[in-house]
């Protein structure tokens, strides 16, 4: 049975919107497209100023012990204005890695600063084109990392980063200081997300898990991080809904407003339909957190947020004809970042198979 | 165990108790008149296990209980595929109205009665050859005559109409004023004189719609149930009426499990088709959509259990999982290969997916088409204008035919 947002709840969105809307503009985060390596920092001074960085961790380490579900509206509200800084997502994934699988003394060395948001995590699972890779192209030896892991969110900020490496001869999940790592940042199209390679050379590093389950480990890191991306491209995917809306209801073109003309307005219909399923979706994964089909939820929301923000910024530009396509409108800020939100977490396919290897018990 | 689910543990525990005698099993190979006098003697049996009216006040033989208990039972019984459809129309939207708009509350009650014990059936006359997704646009007429009406006209799309008793018509009173303006509603008698019945053989082979024509069919002014010429608001309050009806995010077709299990069974190239990524990627969406309206729906049960009224997300239901059933059903019927083409008009919707596929347009259709459900959403829902309506505020017998 899914929740509904009691009182608490719904302050958490209202609150975040206000402040989100207040603090971010287009204007200050269409120049974060032309240059590699900068972030809007006044969304993290946000975060950390609201207790954002805090929210979903526990208290014993500075945490308000609060969950995905709280966490999720942030994320949904942070979509909406664009504004989310990689590290939403990525400080909290490796901050629960350490609280989900490290020990006493991990946690009271990691999760304080994590919580206050002076410490940036990261998540470097993928290897190419791989999520969450077979073999992991980096690698553990005498508790050093050595290799690359590519494409890492926030890579170019990071303070730590939990690592997903091929140990000696099993798979390992570690916490690794970013201090003296290479980092080779990636011209991306969606530059603010600080994207970077990351390369390991005799790099020290504090294993969390060992063996057969560090790969359960990771995808359970993954998927928590998925629907906290999830809720961020639902967001986005209403953003974009609600713009095609009010411009459909005020463009004018053969004597009357384009809304009017049922190729645009079906379309708009049916971004709410995509936006709604994926809010559904979202909202069911959240309140799974911690119950055994939490990754099959986690995947299901991934799907439909990320057809639904994919959607709405195509249609929406499309439904804006000439003026859509245009640097100042900043609408491409929305089509960028869904698509650097798909890749982000595992692509809609490593998602869909995720998906029916747990329906069905059986790999592709 | 909460309330509800001991009602539904009870609810299900009974269902599974009539699966011998009323199940698919138990019917096979029944004429549709043969299998119509089983599906009445299965509503009688609900009515006397306390199924039938669920909802409906105790005043008129119903049971007095919330919705939430409604959907609890239909979404139970639609697990066995019970020959329950006979009763959809009839206790789905004419006698609901019946009770909220009938005037001679004895007529009223007994009819209520005997609906609910699957003795009598009511139909609903609303779409025409020049009315269906416009309603308003309809052309069957009554005239004043002495003391009541006379009806002339026809009717289309009426669902089981050869099978019913009475039925609820809209019909033209008034040309001369704007279309919505002119149209009154009544109740008729099914086996008056002038009222002639003729079925409709549907793509999947069923006849259960009816053409009905109406030559001077008399009715007195009692069978009236809305001012006259204040039809349109009754008809608009007889489609609001069941908003709330079980839903089914397998769009009333195979469920989910079922491809899994033909996926899993059938080769593609040599390796079972659930290793194919096409095949996976059409599993993995139809779960994702799926999920959403499950999750849609359980939290608008939720927000009524609570006392609150759900959001309009409910309307995508329908719209949303028809079209995904006929994909996945084409889909389906692909991956048979040569083996897709046999077809059994017998076969249930919900498990056979050929039957599925040729019955899924109807379901885009009636009950309001894509089109008109896409309308409402954008109207209603996000605010955009209205499309142009060259007959608006023009009297019905100016517009261009
Ligand atoms: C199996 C079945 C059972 C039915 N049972 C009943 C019943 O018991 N009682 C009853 O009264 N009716 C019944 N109907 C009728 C049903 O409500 C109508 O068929 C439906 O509303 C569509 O109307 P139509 O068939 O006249 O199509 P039309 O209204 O002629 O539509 C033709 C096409 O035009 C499109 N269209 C129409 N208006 C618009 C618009 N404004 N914008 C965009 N596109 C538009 C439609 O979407 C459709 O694609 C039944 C229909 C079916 C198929």
């Amino acid at each position: 049975m899914s929740i509904l947002y009691d009182e608490g709840q719904q302050a958490i969105a209202t609150e975040s919107r206000r402040v989100l809307e207040a603090r971010m503009n287009k204007d200050e985060l269409l120049p974060l497209l032309e240059t590699t390596g900068k972030f809007h920092d006044g969304f993290w001074t946000t975060a950390k100023e609201q207790g954002w960085t805090a929210l979903a961790l526990p208290e014993a380490y500075g945490g308000l012990d609060l969950g995905l579900v709280e966490l999720g509206l942030i994320a949904h509200q942070a979509g909406r204005s664009l504004s989310g800084a990689p590290f939403l997502t990525g400080s909290f994934g490796a901050a629960k890695a350490i609280e989900l699988y490290g020990s006493d003394e991990q946690k009271a060395k990691y999760l304080p600063g994590l919580a206050s948001g002076e410490t940036i995590g990261a998540i470097a699972f993928a290897a190419g084109s791989n999520a969450l890779p077979v073999l992991p192209s980096v690698t553990l030896t005498d508790n050093c990392l050595d290799g690359t892991s590519t494409g890492v969110a926030g890579g170019l900020a990071a303070d730590i980063a939990v690592v997903y490496a091929n140990g000696p001869g099993m798979p390992v999940l570690v916490v690794a200081d970013l201090a003296n790592v290479t980092r080779s940042a990636i011209d991306s199209f969606d530059n603010s997300r600080l994207y970077a390679d990351l390369t390991f050379a005799g790099t020290p590093a504090d294993t969390l898990v060992i063996g057969g389950t560090a790969r359960e480990a990771a995808l359970h890191i993954l998927a928590l991080q998925a629907v906290i991306t999830a809720h961020e491209q639902t967001g986005g995917a209403e953003a974009m809904m609600e713009i095609a809306r009010d411009y459909a209801v005020t463009r004018r073109a053969f004597g009357q407003v384009i809304g009017a003309f049922q190729s645009i307005k079906h379309r708009i219909a049916e971004l709410y339909g995509f936006v709604e399923l994926a809010r559904a979706n979202c909202i069911h994964a959240a309140s799974r957190e911690g119950q055994a089909d939490f990754v099959t939820a986690a995947a299901a929301a991934r799907i439909s947020a990320t057809e639904a923000y994919d959607t709405a910024s195509r249609d929406c530009v499309q439904i804006h004809g000439g003026i859509g396509v245009t640097w100042e409108l900043g609408l491409h800020l929305h089509t960028r970042r869904a698509r650097s939100l798909a890749i982000e977490q595992g692509n809609l396919l490593f998602w869909e198979d995720i998906l029916v290897d747990r329906l069905t018990g059986e790999a592709a | 165990m909460s309330d509800l689910e001991a009602y539904r543990a009870k609810a299900a525990a009974w269902l599974e108790s009539m699966v011998p005698t009323f199940g698919k099993e138990a019917r096979k190979g029944l004429s549709v008149e043969e299998d119509l006098a089983v599906a009445r003697q299965y509503q009688r049996a609900k009515f006397d296990a306390g199924y039938a009216g669920i909802n409906w006040p105790v005043d008129y033989g119903g049971q007095g209980l919330g919705h939430l208990e409604k959907v609890t039972f239909d979404s139970e019984e639609m697990k066995h595929g019970f020959p329950s459809f006979y009763f959809g129309i009839s206790l789905g939207m004419p006698i609901p109205v019946l009770m909220q708009f009938g005037s001679d509350k004895d007529f009223v009650k007994t009819r209520v009665l005997k609906a609910l014990k699957g003795e009598e059936i009511w139909c609903q006359l609303f779409s025409e050859p020049s009315g269906g997704s416009d309603l308003a646009g309809l052309r069957t007429k009554a005239e004043a005559d002495g003391n009541g009406w006379k009806i002339n006209g026809q009717k289309v799309w009426t669902s089981w109409a050869q099978y019913s008793d009475y039925g609820v018509i809209v019909v033209r009173t008034d040309p001369n004023v704007p279309k919505h303006k002119g149209l009154t509603y009544f109740w008729v008698d099914m086996k008056a004189p002038g009222v002639t019945v003729r079925p409709i053989k549907l793509v999947g082979g069923d006849s259960h719609v009816n053409e009905v024509f109406f030559d001077d069919v008399k009715i007195t002014d009692d069978h009236r149930m809305s001012p006259v010429g204040g039809g349109f608001a009754v008809a608009i309050a007889t489609l609001m009426i069941e908003r709330y009806v079980a839903t089914d995010s397998g769009g009333f077709g195979p469920h989910l499990d079922l491809f899994v299990d033909l996926a899993k069974n059938t080769e593609l190239n040599g390796k079972p088709a659930i290793e194919d990524g096409r095949i996976r990627q059409q599993i993995a969406r139809n779960y994702a959509m799926r999920s959403g309206l499950q999750s849609i729906t359980a939290r608008a049960m939720a927000l009524m259990q609570a006392g609150m009224t759900p959001g309009p997300e409910g309307s995508l239901n329908k719209l949303v999982a028809v079209r995904s059933r006929q994909k996945l059903s084409e889909l389906a019927i692909d991956l048979q290969g040569s083996g897709g083409f046999a077809y059994d008009d017998h076969a249930s919707q919900k498990e056979d997916w050929t039957a599925s596929w040729i019955n899924a347009p109807t379901g885009r259709i009636a009950g309001g088409s894509d089109e008109t459900l896409l309308n409402t959403i954008a109207e209603k829902i996000l605010g955009l204008p209205q499309d142009h309506r060259p007959d608006k505020g023009v009297a019905f017998n100016q517009i261009p035919a």
